[in-house]
């Protein structure tokens, strides 16, 4: 336990990137977007996963980036992949069942997953637009397992997302827009879907046969009871495991002193 | 054609006309032709179909000057220099923009779809999500699927009929008037070397009508012909060449410079508003031309910029 920071050596970005570096496991083959998750991914490859297969989608797979990148198609991607091509490779990889575990955000998300990265109100008159689907919809359906990594607020949390741009656990089947469970959906291509989301309160797990989501664990100084209220649907809590453990002295020096020394996505904590 | 196939930045900007459907080369902020998107600003083109494979800044430039009626696409916004697209989204709402949007693999499936001469592609991507709702088919809502440039349905449902898989969805192969490319070198018969990632370049080239490529420069053919494995386009699928260092500024080009960053946010925080698009676009594209543009940006910002020939990026520390 003495290997674990104490809570004034780290901050929320500490916490939610090692979170996230913990759900990849070794040999895994991961998808990772532009910020917070290419620092988590790259925290894995130095710590517990050093043989996962990172690709990013705008072409660089199995990357070893010597810098942090600032995007997936950042040039810094391209030097020690295996191979630098293109979005056809990427996704056909994806396509055809490669794919382990993909690191996504969203705006909204609801009790099933599903995931709003498309707009805010109604999609025929909308309040906002954002940046739309992006690659979000295409990993979180090719994937086995998507880590959502999210804001923690009310509003975010939702009973029904404004717009349904990612597949969650139940998902509406066109053209009749009837709700059913995902596994019905994809048949043959089915392999998995959301299976944690880690958010700036807690971190959420997916009941796979009903397809909601639950507590598995509180940040430190969070309650169950607290994260419930900061949900619009009826976020079950009965099953949470305590409280999500906290970056190590290790792992701070990686975020810190290696992958990102600039800040340019996760800030330092100031020392007291 | 004649065997010369080299044009000038305003010659290139003429070659797509009002109502084109135009493409790009590159993935959001990287490798985008904007030396040419400038100049077709200038030159105020109107009613552009964009399709992309993704958006970036060169989508928000022309929606912002009002060049683009509609925009197909996936995602639009600067990466971490700006997190959405302030233009396009100020569009969508006022209803100046038409939005149809597919998912990033459905894009590049209907970009190869039509790079092989195919009528559409099937995938099981984005199964049960709004995409397919047919009630958020914006070119059908708005009368334009004429099934010639625009396909006569957005989506069709269906079932492998081969091996029992399962749902699969069709979509329609893109049609392409004119893909405008930016490359770190085009031989002068047309032979493209991409070097770094390729993004959806093969596909854009193969899918278009017409293929403009802007390199950082023209080099001998005969040069690009002693290595062809490290080729990326073949001569003949390419009409035009030009030669336009820096022509992807503000985005970056591997191997010769990076991001302008400072540039991207300064144009994401100015052009929330109309009027903030405006005075951008007086600052940094009407009255200039390629060098006077280069000239404002200046030797310091540019020399900052520039990639380390080994690396291809430009170190940090």
């Amino acid at each position: 336990m003495s290997n674990y920071a104490s809570p004034e050596e780290y901050g929320l970005a500490d916490l939610l990137c090692c979170a996230a570096a913990r759900e990849v496991q070794d040999n895994e083959v991961v998808f990772a977007g532009t910020g917070l998750p290419m620092v988590a991914i790259l925290l894995a490859q130095k710590t517990h996963a050093p043989n996962l297969k990172l690709i990013f989608e705008a072409g660089a797979i199995d990357c070893r980036p010597p810098e942090l990148p600032t995007s997936v198609g950042d040039a810094r991607c391209d030097a020690g992949a295996s191979l630098s091509s293109g979005l056809y490779d990427t996704f056909s990889i994806a396509q055809r069942g490669y794919v382990d575990l993909g690191y996504l955000g969203g705006a909204e998300i609801d009790l099933y997953g599903n995931v709003n990265t498309t707009c805010i109100g109604n999609y025929l008159a909308p309040e906002l637009r954002l940046t739309g689907s992006g690659g979000n919809p295409d990993i979180n359906a090719f994937a086995k397992r998507t880590v959502f990594i999210m804001v923690h607020e009310k509003r975010r949390f939702v009973e029904r997302v404004s717009y349904l741009t990612s597949p969650g656990w139940r998902v509406k089947k066109w053209p009749g827009g009837e709700w059913v469970h995902r596994s019905e959906l994809y048949g043959a291509s089915f392999r998995g879907g959301p299976s944690a989301v880690i958010s700036t309160a807690g971190v959420f797990r997916f009941d796979e046969n009903d397809g909601h989501m639950y507590l598995d664990t509180c940040h430190p100084g969070k309650t169950p009871a607290e994260i419930k209220e900061l949900c619009q649907f009826d976020l079950d809590t009965s099953r949470c495991a305590g409280e999500t453990s906290p970056p190590t002295k290790e792992e701070l020096y990686f975020i810190h002193d290696v992958l990102d020394p600039d800040q340019i996505f996760i800030p330092k904590v100031k020392k007291a | 054609m004649s065997t010369n196939k080299r044009i000038t930045l305003q010659q290139a900007a003429e070659i797509v006309k009002n109502g084109s459907s135009l493409t790009f080369s590159g993935f959001t902020i990287w490798r985008r032709p904007f030396a040419i998107v400038y100049e077709l600003i200038r030159q105020k083109r109107r009613g552009l179909h964009l399709i992309e494979v993704n958006g970036g800044p060169q989508s928000e430039f022309l929606v912002g000057a009002g060049c683009v009626d509609i925009w197909e696409s996936c995602w639009v916004g600067h990466e971490l220099y700006g997190k959405y697209g302030a233009n396009m989204s100020r569009k969508v709402i006022n209803k100046e923009v038409i939005v149809e949007d597919y998912s990033h693999a459905e894009m590049i499936f209907r970009f190869a779809a039509a790079a092989q001469g195919a009528p559409y592609a099937v995938t099981q991507t984005s199964l049960g999500t709004d995409l397919h709702n047919p009630e958020y088919d914006m070119l059908g809502r708005a009368g334009r699927r004429d099934g010639k440039r625009i396909a006569k349905q957005k989506y069709i449902f269906t079932e492998d009929p081969f091996f029992d898989a399962g749902p699969q969805v069709l979509i329609p192969a893109v049609k392409i008037d004119v893909a405008i490319l930016c490359v770190q070198q085009v031989g002068e018969e047309g032979t493209v070397r991409v070097a770094g990632q390729l993004n959806s370049d093969p596909e854009a080239v193969r899918a278009a009508d017409i293929t403009i490529v802007m390199a950082e420069e023209i080099v001998p053919e005969e040069y690009l012909r002693r290595n062809a494995d490290q080729n990326t386009v073949p001569s003949f699928e390419v009409d035009y060449i030009l030669e336009c260092p820096f022509g992807a500024h503000p985005t970056g080009v591997f191997g010769c410079y990076d991001v302008d960053g400072a540039f991207l946010k300064d144009f994401y925080g100015r052009t929330r508003t109309q009027e903030g698009f405006d005075d951008f676009a007086k600052e940094w594209i009407y009255g200039l031309d390629h060098i006077s543009y280069l000239e404002k940006l200046g030797w310091s910002r540019m020399l900052n910029l520039r990639a380390n020939t080994a690396l291809n990026y430009r170190p940090r520390n």
